[in-house]
């Protein structure tokens, strides 16, 4: 038989490593021993999973292939001490190699309790669920006056003593022999045939077919109508792969998505049942063979993309489209990243279809005010547009004079919208505005993207013209699927039509350099193992740092607080990995102390698609106590500020009018979030207000206002100029909102064909940056619609130059 | 008054760390509580020599400032989570800053048991020689669904676990004042235990 022996502790010298030193030696002939050593075991950190590194694995692989594991304790403060309790969290975390094993505990101190009550609380850590050994009973095996206890040869000196560590090992082979048997699995056989379950999910429920013949789980068909596409498309479609591949309910939960992972092994778990069999016996079944491929990968291409969102896969699609052999590297389970997340439009002036749509009342004045800017604060580089835009402006005027227009836009307007958008003053007095050359190329091929993205599959709604939050401006080509889905589904099957290849759930860790220049990249698999890309160019498009709260802190200059517990409606893929990435090779940073916080996210969880979210001419935005505090069309920080300075929390007010023009929700998903109190619904306004707690009168007296305010097209209070819905017809709605970060505006110094710059602006070799991992182009505030704009624009871009410079 | 509240966990989001964050806020007009975070200690060692770590030093000399220690764990695998149980190795092996320091224990938990196994090693831990703090007795606060227990703006949710924690808390103000009072009689009594550290 074989045994790892575990001493209890770091120190260097140790009563319990000698106790285990004299086992090895005196058992020799019953048993091999292997003593193994925790010195270097890190501190387990949840945040921080370590399970891949070479020593977890270690233990891991050495306890699973052992016969049982005897562990010696010391006592620390009446318990065991820390290195070996961070060890068993380790063992008890991602990685189980404790489950049924059976474990011997002893352990020696210098006083003459012999670390007895540490005993006691070993036996009740190594019962916990997720450690699960099996420990053997009594047997208890104290040795007190532990340095008294050995001879200079390192034996123990008393036979009574030895004579009992006998008895208890020998006890021990057999209670091994024994209890393994309990490991061994349970013959078993399913009632073949077809089993309907139901799950919950997500989304709500989540109804699934499971198919067994008599001993195989042979198809599991799942219903995924409730839930959102994205992320939980790939669950659907990989836990029910790795459940047949393996036989087994030992599935790992996607990041991201555990509730919707967990579902799925919910769902089958219960068909399993239904079909005769207890499914703990395979639960207890090793992981499927594609959970455990450990090799190294290697790859070699022309192109290697870091980011799979938006940007990235539009830079691969333009390479492929270009002949360039490409490689897409993505560190989440699927790709998408930001984008999947976004609200769908893509600001792009298109005056031919724009021009089909009426203006709004109050347009007109946006654009006044615009123009009224005194040219003294407008930077140089933007007069000659700024002057252009006024010609341009004063032709619609002399065309329409006091007539009802159609809807005005031009590459021009966008660029100045785009520029006095971004134009901001930090904390510190320092102004920022968006860099003209790469604005002026966004704002010039915003439409060339829109158009190119139709061209590998994207339909749009022409229907309508879209303007989100913040926007400034209805500018924005709508798709047809809803969110972002759209263009990442359309772009990810034409990158894979292409035979571009995509690898998922590895994140890139560095760049491969020969003689200080880039030569591709390194990333770790899902599995922890090495995957090496060795490419001609490498192109950066792997998302801001909105999920990285101490990155944010760290760089901010803009708010005047962020907040620990801050939410993103990001993915929290999105840490800057890129940005760090490109520091290791000296790149230059730019604007980074700015991020944009989405106002109106849900308090609770950070998300955008909860409860009524409509085009911001239609709602109407009130504090906690019922009065409106800005003007529902400012720009997201203007919002954000507002938002901060009341408290944080406010309310969209719609009503069943208003409720039709959001663009992300159904009846049901609305009745279903007022039942669970995250969104308000009343027949009155009166009794909308008491519902969330405000006074009613002072409700019902700022939609009074409201309404008078969008029949005249002209609000005294606030100076909202794009008007449409009055709120008037019942059922009226409330939705909770707070701000949360949304975009990190700043990022990698790129030139207009997107090379990285280093600090003293020259390029660098191989390397290319596109969407929000690069800076320079949103400043301090980026337009609601601009990023799509961005990514698309500037990742075609990419795509095109890295071939270019091949 | 001032108390020192210990986050018993390195994990980045911890409802152990809200519920003291709301502690602080809720309780601000009875006492003064500072957060104290144990994520920067090195994992124990027995140093060689006298060197300390700075870390350890710092959050002795925070523990011996204030006027009683509030110490928030969760619950791994039925215990307390060995970076919680590595600060009191350093404190018990250096400055053994919490002997006869008013200890409240509390705890959050995701499931319904409120880190209730762990709270009881705990109170074993420090009822320890070397530890040797005044833990408040016969008090018991565990925050089972933690995950739902706060709402956006980081308040406790639950009416019922809201008004034991009045009452848990109000008696911990009142058990800091009377161990206060009692040990400043026992002061001149001199130890004569030993323990593992000394040996």
């Amino acid at each position: 038989m074989k045994f790892i022996a575990i001493a209890g502790t770091s120190a260097k010298k140790s009563y319990n490593r000698s106790l285990l030193q004299f086992m090895k030696k005196y058992f020799e002939q019953k048993a091999e021993i292997e003593i193994m050593d925790i010195a270097d075991v890190p501190m387990f950190n949840q945040s921080d999973d370590q399970s891949n590194t070479e020593i977890l694995q270690m233990f891991n692989d050495k306890i699973t292939e052992s016969d049982g594991v005897i562990i010696a304790t010391p006592e620390y403060n009446h318990s065991i001490p820390s290195s070996l309790k961070s060890l068993i969290e380790w063992l008890s975390f991602e990685l189980h190699p404790l489950v049924g094993k059976p474990v011997m505990v002893l352990g020696a101190s210098r006083d003459v309790q012999g670390s007895s009550r540490a005993q006691l609380h070993l036996r009740q850590i190594l019962d916990a669920p997720g450690v699960d050994a099996n420990v053997m009973p009594g047997y208890e095996f104290l040795l007190g006056n532990a340095h008294k206890a050995f001879d200079e040869n390192g034996d123990l000196n008393s036979e009574r003593t030895i004579d009992f560590l006998e008895i208890c090992f020998l006890r021990f082979m057999r209670f091994s022999k024994i209890s393994n048997l309990l490991n061994e699995e349970e013959e078993f056989e399913f009632n073949p045939g077809d089993y309907e379950v139901s799950t919950l999910g997500h989304g709500g429920s989540l109804p699934m077919k499971v198919t067994f013949s008599e001993k195989r789980i042979e198809t599991i068909e799942i219903d995924r109508e409730g839930e959102t596409e994205g992320l939980a498309d790939v669950v659907f479609t990989r836990i029910p792969d790795r459940i047949i591949e393996g036989q087994t309910l030992n599935v790992d939960a996607l990041s991201g998505a555990s509730e919707t992972s967990n579902a799925v092994l919910d769902g089958v778990a219960k068909a399993i049942k239904l079909a005769g069999v207890n499914p703990d016996i395979l639960k207890r079944r090793p992981k499927p063979p594609s959970a455990l491929k450990r090799e190294d990968e290697e790859y070699t291409c022309d192109v290697v993309v870091v980011g799979g969102g938006g940007a990235g896969l539009s830079a691969a699609a333009t390479a492929l489209q270009k002949g360039a052999n490409t490689i897409v590297i993505e560190k989440y389970p699927a790709v998408g990243g930001n984008t999947i997340r976004s609200g769908g439009p893509v600001n792009a002036a298109n005056p031919e279809w724009q021009s089909g749509f009426e203006e709004n009342p109050g347009e007109r004045t946006t654009i006044e005010g615009l123009l009224a800017t005194d040219e003294k604060l407008i930077h140089a580089e933007y007069l000659e547009d700024f002057r252009a835009l006024k010609k341009e402006f004063e032709a619609y005027e002399e065309k329409f004079k006091g007539t009802k227009g159609h809807l005005f836009d031009s590459p021009l307007l966008h660029r100045m919208q785009t520029y006095f958008g971004g134009k901001r003053t930090d904390l510190n007095g320092n102004d920022i505005y968006g860099q003209y050359d790469l604005v002026k190329i966004m704002t010039d091929h915003a439409l060339e993207s829109v158009k190119w993205l139709e061209e590998i599959g994207v339909e749009y709604d022409k229907s309508i013209v879209f303007a989100p939050v913040g926007a400034l401006w209805r500018r924005g080509h709508k798709p047809v699927k809803s969110y972002g889905t759209a263009f990442i589904l359309a772009l990810r099957d034409y990158v894979e039509a292409s035979s571009g290849k995509i690898i998922t759930d590895s994140p890139v860790k560095e760049f491969i350099l020969e003689d200080g220049e880039i030569k591709g990249v390194i990333a770790t698999g899902e599995n922890g193992q090495k995957i090496t890309i060795h490419a001609k160019k490498v192109v950066l498009a792997s998302g801001g740092f909105g999920a990285n709260t101490k990155m944010l802190k760290e760089y901010n200059t803009y708010w005047q607080e962020i907040d620990d517990n801050i939410r993103t409606t990001n993915s929290y893929a999105m840490t800057g990995d890129g940005i760090l990435l490109g520091q290791s090779v000296g790149a230059a940073l730019t604007g980074m102390g700015f991020t944009q916080m989405m106002p109106v996210s849900d308090p609770e969880t950070g998300e955008l698609f909860s409860g009524i979210q409509v085009p911001p001419e239609n709602f109407v935005i009130v504090n906690t106590e019922g009065k409106r505090f800005v003007n529902e069309f400012s720009g997201r920080d203007v919002l954000t500020k507002a938002a901060i300075e009341q408290g944080g929390l406010f309310y969209l007010i719609a009503d069943s009018e208003i409720k039709k023009t959001a663009a992300n929700t159904s009846e049901e998903k609305l009745e279903l979030q007022v039942a669970a109190g995250t969104l308000f619904k009343a027949d009155t306004i009166e009794a909308l207000a008491e519902k969330v707690g405000m006074n009613p009168e002072s409700l019902a007296d700022t939609i009074k206002k409201y309404n008078s305010y969008v029949d005249a097209g002209f609000d005294p209070e606030f100076h909202k100029d794009t008007f449409s819905l009055k709120v008037e017809k019942a059922p009226f709605y409330a939705t909770p909102r707070k701000p949360a970060v949304h975009h990190t505006m700043g990022g990698l110094k790129i030139d207009t064909s997107t090379r990285v710059l280093d600090e003293k602006g020259n390029p660098i070799k191989n390397l290319y940056a596109a969407g929000e991992v690069a800076g320079g182009i949103h400043a301090g505030n980026r337009l609601g619609g601009n990023a799509l704009t961005d990514i698309f624009t500037f990742g075609r871009i990419a795509g095109r130059t890295a071939v270019e410079e091949m | 008054m001032k108390y020192l509240a210990i986050v018993g966990t390195n994990a980045d989001v911890s409802t152990n760390r809200m519920l003291l964050q709301f502690m602080q806020k809720h309780f601000a007009s009875d006492v003064d509580i500072e957060l104290c975070e144990i994520k920067a200690l090195p994992a124990f060692y027995e140093p060689e020599g006298e060197e300390v770590p700075e870390t350890v030093v710092e959050l002795s000399k925070k523990i011996i400032d204030a006027d009683g220690v509030i110490i928030a764990t969760p619950e791994y695998d039925h215990a307390i989570p060995a970076v919680l149980k590595s600060a009191l190795e350093w404190i018990s092996y250096t400055s053994q800053a919490l002997t006869d320091k008013p200890v409240l224990i509390v705890g959050a938990s995701h499931g319904v048991l409120g880190s209730s196994r762990a709270q009881a090693h705990l109170r074993q831990i420090l009822d320890s020689p070397e530890l040797a703090a005044r833990i408040m007795p016969s008090s018991e606060f565990l925050l089972g669904k933690s995950q739902e227990a706060f709402d956006y703006a980081g308040k406790l949710k639950y009416p019922d676990k809201l008004a034991e924690l009045n009452e848990v808390f109000r008696e911990f103000l009142l058990f800091t004042k009377i161990t206060t009072e009692l040990l400043a009689e026992k002061a001149v009594i001199k130890k004569d235990k030993k323990y593992t550290w000394q040996e």
